[in-house]
């Protein structure tokens, strides 16, 4: 009865699986002509779930772009996508999935906050590169070979956030941040910083995202007289919260201070419907990883993100803003930067091509500066040792593979466009660190 | 204390919402037997509803109309279409649970499928804030509560003083002494689901203008909520789910002036079992 | 591919652990239990905090409590004994007469509840983020990531898969399975026959959290990693549509649901083509459509499942093939039966004067709400007699009834049976001291075959408890088998041999009703309270039924009989009781009863 169970239980899984396509291990080159993988492990669905098609947004620029110039050693890249729902649980078995049935896999870009700690493991288990969005500190002391990041950890980017509303005067803060992974990691180094900032916090309000209405929380916050607010609340949240101020408030929205993640376009659309596109552009600012605006770099990569508008599935308004979509940029970097590792170390299997992602990212001295992958190419076919700068700015990655970026002010036009208003610099922020 | 008066007008916004949502839950109950755990999802289809109209360009208040009409008719379809044939095959109480939820994953992921898991908003004034005696209310929520209690005197009288509202009291206490005493009683349910539904679409439209912004499983909790009130009160009993309203949505927002706000909702889950636990025919139905 | 296979076989046994849980106690024991996540998330957690170091470790970024490095297979024992601990105070909601819909939303909304407060309540087990990095069975001693390991443990999650389902087989088949089955059929009525409702229900709350707290510490050993997300009500829904589908009752059933339902269509779907054109939400929505989908045409069309709940066939010995009528001659007799052995406890006392009273009702109340059904009634029933209880319709007959048997609570008044004062014993227990009823409305445990019905009846099984069913068949093989001759034994003295192995649901109402007084006898009475016994019988059928009862008077029994007819009063009843509208109006012989004016004008019709 036991034996026949167990007998049931493989032979079904065993017949359902033999249909599955097979996958070649991640750890031999691919066969020549085949096409390179690169896959987008993010959030599709739940709160977060405008994450994933940003960078699919700029992973079909990236590689357009490269198949364009001719691809890499004779392999186009194509890119897909695996939801990872936003949460740990469904991320790993994600994950797993997507190593069994990707042939050809070369890279992973995404793994934010919301699944990195559970699946970055798993991918430098299976030896496979990958550029992850997470600031989450435990990145910034532990040992990943396979692991590098363009982003700044969140203490900086809480940080960030305290020296712009030190740079705009505010004297008095309210805290307002979902109860989710991603936000609840920059409370406490944004109480930190403002204290050192000499600013007061006037109220700490946890949001829980599953609810429809903040109305006492928003209270709390004006009864507490803040100058501005800093919050993330992904979803629902910081919309209706907006929202909910400003009927509470006589009308007028209190100046938001937000994060990175503010700086997409379904969160424009959602606090611009809230509570008016006018009053909200004119009380919003949000600190965003550094990206080139103008020059070399740029203008490669606005060509080859716009070239790709109405191409990329599950993206919705604004299609410019990806331009400055924070991950986004620094996830065209990263595939530019694999890429043309995979060129150096003539193989696209991440253990040997790994080491160049750093040499090409710091530079040697005398290296030829580029700001495309065509460019590099070009340079490296004629011999020379290059340093890639994309539009996220030079890279420089320490022993951890995290390459500190710089930050930059943000805030929208009513029509969704984002400007650059200003810039932070690494000393500053060490200043707030205290 | 500003604080506490000002989260007690909040309250009693949210008081107003799950009144009119409760009422139509419990009598749906009352008078069928039937605890339609797909009630959240129709409100939400309702909303829905009302979105579309107002993107077209219209009022939300127009869209309102056309939600109500929506969901009543949605709910008498679902009724004659899916509840009623399952109880007429003597299907236990507890299996038209699980086909009501079956119903929640239907209608709810089927509104996700068309219109998109992305947050949304109504285009709409909320009016001026009047700031009275330490509550702060907009026009918009002052209507809602008027709203409110247009509705609950609107089911009294029902109830009360019309043929109708009275057959629908006895289908309620028995149905087969309702029918023998010459009620059409199927008729009397089709009619409750009409109406139990009309609530429904205005609850949901009511509760998204409150929301400020929404998404397809925005009610998912609100229906827990919705449980607590009309346990609360004594499901089936119409002036209970009232009551119920006014005590759960009073309490989960007084208590975010007092505990951190992300528990407000804890405060409504422990009242609700704690009713299940102690009195489950709810502080207006009789003792069991 | 490894990997892939892994992945599936692992969640395909961690899945069907769940399931058969579940199986347990909804579709065996009929415990609808929508809170069912909740369990496997605690041993999901417990597992977790067991294995993991102290939280400084690994950088100090999860905050959580625990982290007591335990070996393998602490974890796992641990993660089993929370999932049985957080059952204990979900008993409250389903062991008292709560409504089985009003008890599983109790239980929706305590899943809702718990996984909010874990989300907002981050020093538990850190929050939203959940634990990561949770180490995974002797994963010192090997390496997690050779192919070697994964098989492993996937074996050994196959085996301890294949080891519930054989746990659970053991319980099921028992006698204590039948008493779980018939408490799910008709739970008023297993009350009525001496089943301890609370405890059987509590039993297997424990038992199935115990099992799904099993299945999430193998799941979290596996995955690495925990959090709230992974436990939303949703997973229940999906976890009841697996039951339904494969066969609620059928443990195989439990199985194949698992590997249908959440993981074949999950992983189904994940082979659909990722089509860039279509917005990345519309699949899994579409998922969620379907199996709501699933859900309600199962229900519809095939309530039973795939594999349906088997029918119990117990062979009776000496039966030869079943035929409708008695046996022809010349046929071999059936082999010597024991005697009708509805012998009472107490021996009858043959002394002379009044008989003593075995069951007294003293100044008995009972109001519904603003009625009074019952008003001031006492009523003394003597030993060895066949005393009837007539009444028009409403006049309170099946209420005292009730009253007596423990099935109502009196308003106020007291009961004794035998001299002891029992008006606040439930009904189970009175049944256990021999005070057995029957009731008015059809209640034969439907799923149970007609010799099932009997045999659960029966009061001293030793195979009719937790412990006793974990021992075994052997263990209780002799209690069953005698049962079974005495079930036997009753069936052929009314009839119904033939019919032993027919599920009591099929039966004609006429032979319903003798079910359901044949398994009042199987109880061992001292005395029965019998609710309308003959109602909707074949008069030919009744005069049989009035003349076992009149013989089992003169073996000793004594029974109210609750009755319509007078033809019937008239025939088997001394005496006789009349009561209108909630009031006795007058005790005697019909005879005497006829003389009086008061009693004609209420009730009797010339």
């Amino acid at each position: 009865m036991k034996l026949a169970t167990v007998g049931l239980a493989l032979a079904l899984a065993l017949g359902v699986t033999a249909c599955a396509s097979s996958s070649t291990t991640s750890n031999s080159s691919a066969a020549s002509g085949s096409t390179l993988t690169v896959a987008d492990v993010a959030p599709f669905s739940g709160p977060d779930a405008a994450l994933g098609p940003t960078y699919l947004a700029t992973c079909y620029g990236a590689t357009t772009a490269i198949n364009n110039a001719g691809g890499v050693m004779g392999h186009k890249l194509a890119c897909k996508s695996v939801d990872t729902r936003g949460d740990p649980a469904d991320a790993v078995p994600a994950v797993n999935q997507m190593f069994a049935s990707t042939s050809n896999l070369a890279l992973v870009i995404g793994c934010t906050s919301d699944e990195a700690a559970a699946v970055v493991p798993i991918i430098n288990a299976h030896k496979m590169a990958m550029f992850c969005m997470t600031g989450q500190s435990e990145f910034d002391h532990v040992h990943y070979p396979y692991f590098y990041r363009l982003v700044p950890p969140d203490l900086e980017e809480a940080y960030a956030m305290v020296q712009i509303a030190k740079q705009l005067g505010y004297k008095r803060v309210a805290l307002a941040f979902g109860n989710d992974i991603g936000s609840q990691t920059f409370i406490q180094p944004a109480i930190a910083g403002l204290k050192t900032a000499g600013i007061t916090m006037t109220t700490n309000q946890t949001l829980d995202l599953n609810a429809t209405t903040f109305r006492t929380e928003a209270e709390a916050i004006i009864a507490s007289h803040p100058d501005a607010i800093m919050t993330e609340a992904l979803g629902n949240a910081d919309p209706t919260l907006f929202s909910e101020i400003k009927q509470l408030n006589g009308g007028k929205v209190i100046p938001i201070v937000a994060t990175s993640a503010a700086i997409s376009p379904p969160f424009f659309k959602a606090s611009a419907a809230a509570v008016g596109a006018s009053a909200f552009t004119s009380n919003f600012h949000a600190d965003n990883l550094v990206t080139e605006s103008s020059g070399p770099a740029y203008a490669a990569f606005s060509k080859a993100l716009l070239a790709e508008q109405g191409k990329v599935p599950g993206t919705t308004g604004n299609f410019t803003t990806y331009l400055s979509a924070p991950g986004g940029v620094h996830l065209y970097d990263g595939i530019n930067l694999a890429a043309l590792a995979m060129i150096m170390s003539k193989s696209t299997n991440p253990s040997v091509y790994g080491p160049d992602i750093i040499k090409i990212g710091n530079g040697v001295p005398g290296a030829t500066v580029v700001y495309s992958f065509a460019q590099g190419e070009a340079a490296l076919k004629a011999g020379k040792a290059i340093r890639y700068e994309g539009p996220g700015g030079p890279t420089s990655f320490d022993s951890y593979h995290d390459s500190t970026g710089i930050f930059q002010v943000d805030t929208y036009s009513p029509n969704g466009t984002v400007n650059v208003v200003g810039n932070l610099t690494a000393a500053q922020l060490r200043a707030l660190a205290g | 204390m500003a604080l506490f008066l000002a989260s007690v007008g909040f309250g009693l916004v949210t008081a107003s919402v799950l009144a009119i949502a409760a009422v139509g839950f419990t009598l749906q109950f009352g008078v069928t037997d039937v605890l339609n755990l797909a009630y959240g999802a129709i409100m939400i289809a309702g909303a829905y509803v009302a979105y579309v109209v107002n993107q077209a360009g219209a009022s939300v208040w127009v869209g309102l109309v056309a939600a109500v009409a929506v969901c009543s008719l949605g709910s008498v379809l679902v009724n004659s279409g899916v509840y009623a044939p399952f109880q007429r095959r003597g299907t236990s109480p507890i299996t038209l649970v699980i086909v009501s939820l079956g119903m929640t994953l239907i209608i709810e992921f089927g509104v996700e499928a068309v219109a998109g898991g992305a947050g949304v908003s109504y285009t709409m004034s909320q009016g001026t804030t009047f700031h009275e005696g330490g509550l702060i209310l907009t026009t918009v929520q002052l209507v809602i509560i008027a709203l409110s209690l247009v509705i609950m005197a609107g089911v009294h009288a029902l109830l009360r003083y019309t043929k109708l509202g009275k057959a629908m009291r006895a289908t309620a206490a028995n149905k087969t002494l309702a029918r023998n005493c010459g009620i059409r009683t199927s008729r009397v349910i089709t009619v409750t689901w009409a109406l139990t539904g009309a609530l429904c679409g205005l609850a949901g439209v009511v509760f998204a203008i409150d929301s400020g912004s929404f998404d397809p499983t925005a009610t998912d909790i609100f229906l827990v909520l919705i449980l607590a009130a009309v346990f609360l009160g004594g499901p089936g009993q119409a002036y209970g789910a009232m009551l119920g309203a006014l005590v759960i949505g009073l309490a989960t927002e007084v208590s975010a002036a007092f505990i951190p706000p992300d528990y407000k909702y804890v405060v409504a889950f422990v009242i609700l079992l704690v009713m299940l636990g102690v009195r489950p025919t709810g502080l207006l139905g009789a003792p069991a | 591919m490894t990997y892939y296979l892994v992945n599936l076989l692992i969640y395909a046994a961690v899945d069907a652990m769940a399931c058969l849980a579940l199986n347990q106690q909804f579709g065996i024991a009929g415990v609808t239990n929508f809170g069912f996540i909740i369990f496997q998330a605690a041993g999901g957690y417990t597992a977790a905090i067991l294995a993991m170091p102290p939280k400084s470790a690994n950088g100090g970024f999860q905050s959580y409590i625990g982290g007591w490095n335990l070996p393998f297979p602490l974890p796992w024992i641990g993660a089993t004994v929370a999932g049985g601990l957080i059952a204990l105070p979900f008993t409250f909601l389903v062991g008292r007469r709560l409504r089985g819909d009003f008890a599983a939303v109790g239980l929706l909304v305590t899943a809702v509840l718990l996984n909010l407060l874990v989300t907002n309540y981050v020093p538990l087990f850190n929050g939203d983020a959940g634990l990561s990095l949770i180490p995974q069975p002797l994963q010192g001693e090997f390496n997690p990531l050779a192919s070697g390991y994964k098989w492993g443990l996937t074996v050994v999650a196959l085996l301890l898969c294949a080891a519930v389902y054989w746990f659970l087989r053991r319980i099921t088949e028992s006698p204590y399975g039948r008493s779980l089955r018939a408490m799910r059929d008709n739970d008023a009525v297993a009350d009525s026959l001496g089943k301890n409702l609370l405890s059987l229900r509590t039993g297997m709350l424990v038992l199935g959290g115990a099992i799904a707290g099993l299945s999430g510490g193998v799941l979290v050993s596996y995955i690495t990693t925990w959090s709230p997300a992974a436990w939303g009500y949703a997973e229940t829904v999906v976890l009841f549509a697996a039951v339904i589908i494969g066969g609620a009752g059928n443990h195989r059933g439990a199985i194949l649901g698992a590997i249908l339902v959440p993981v074949g269509f999950e992983e189904a779907t994940r082979y659909i083509p990722n089509s860039n054109s279509l917005p990345p939400n519309l699949i899994p929505s579409l998922q969620w459509v379907a199996i709501g989908l699933l859900i309600v045409l199962f229900l519809w069309f095939r309530p039973q499942g795939i594999l349906p709940e088997r029918k119990r066939v117990i062979p009776l010995p000496g039966l030869p093939a079943p035929r409708a009528g008695p046996p022809a001659d010349g046929e071999k007799a059936a082999p010597a039966a024991p005697a009708i052995s509805v012998r009472p406890r107490a021996a009858p006392p043959e002394s002379p004067g009044p008989r003593p009273a075995v069951l007294e009702a003293v100044d008995i109340v009972r109001d519904f709400g603003g009625v009074r059904a019952v008003n001031d009634v006492s009523l003394a029933v003597r030993r060895g007699t066949l005393t009837g209880l007539i009444g028009p319709n409403g006049a309170g007959k099946s209420t005292l009834l009730a009253i007596l048997a423990g099935t109502l609570r009196a308003s106020s008044g007291t009961v004794i049976y035998q001299g002891q004062d029992i008006t606040g014993m439930p009904a189970y227990r009175r049944a256990r001291l021999g005070l057995v009823r029957t009731f008015q409305l059809a209640s034969e445990f439907k799923r149970l075959t007609v010799l099932e019905n009997l045999l659960t009846a029966v009061p001293s099984n030793r195979g009719d408890t937790l412990r006793g069913a974990i021992a075994g068949r052997r263990y209780w093989k002799g209690d069953e088998t005698a049962a079974i001759a005495r079930a036997q034994a009753v069936l052929s003295r009314f009839g119904l041999e033939s019919l032993a192995n027919s599920y009591a649901g099929d039966l004609s109402g006429g032979q319903r009703r003798l079910v359901e007084i044949m398994r009042a006898l199987m109880a061992e009475p001292t005395m029965l309270l019998l609710d309308e016994p003959m109602a909707g019988v074949h008069p030919n059928l009744a005069r049989r039924i009035g003349n076992e009862l009149v013989a089992l008077c003169q073996e000793g029994m004594t029974i109210l009989m609750v009755e319509h007819e007078l033809a019937i009063m008239d025939e088997f009843c001394d005496p006789v009781a009349v009561m209108a509208e909630g009031a006795v109006l007058a005790e005697g012989t019909m005879a005497q009863l006829r003389r009086r004016s008061e009693v004609v004008e209420a009730y009797l019709v010339g």
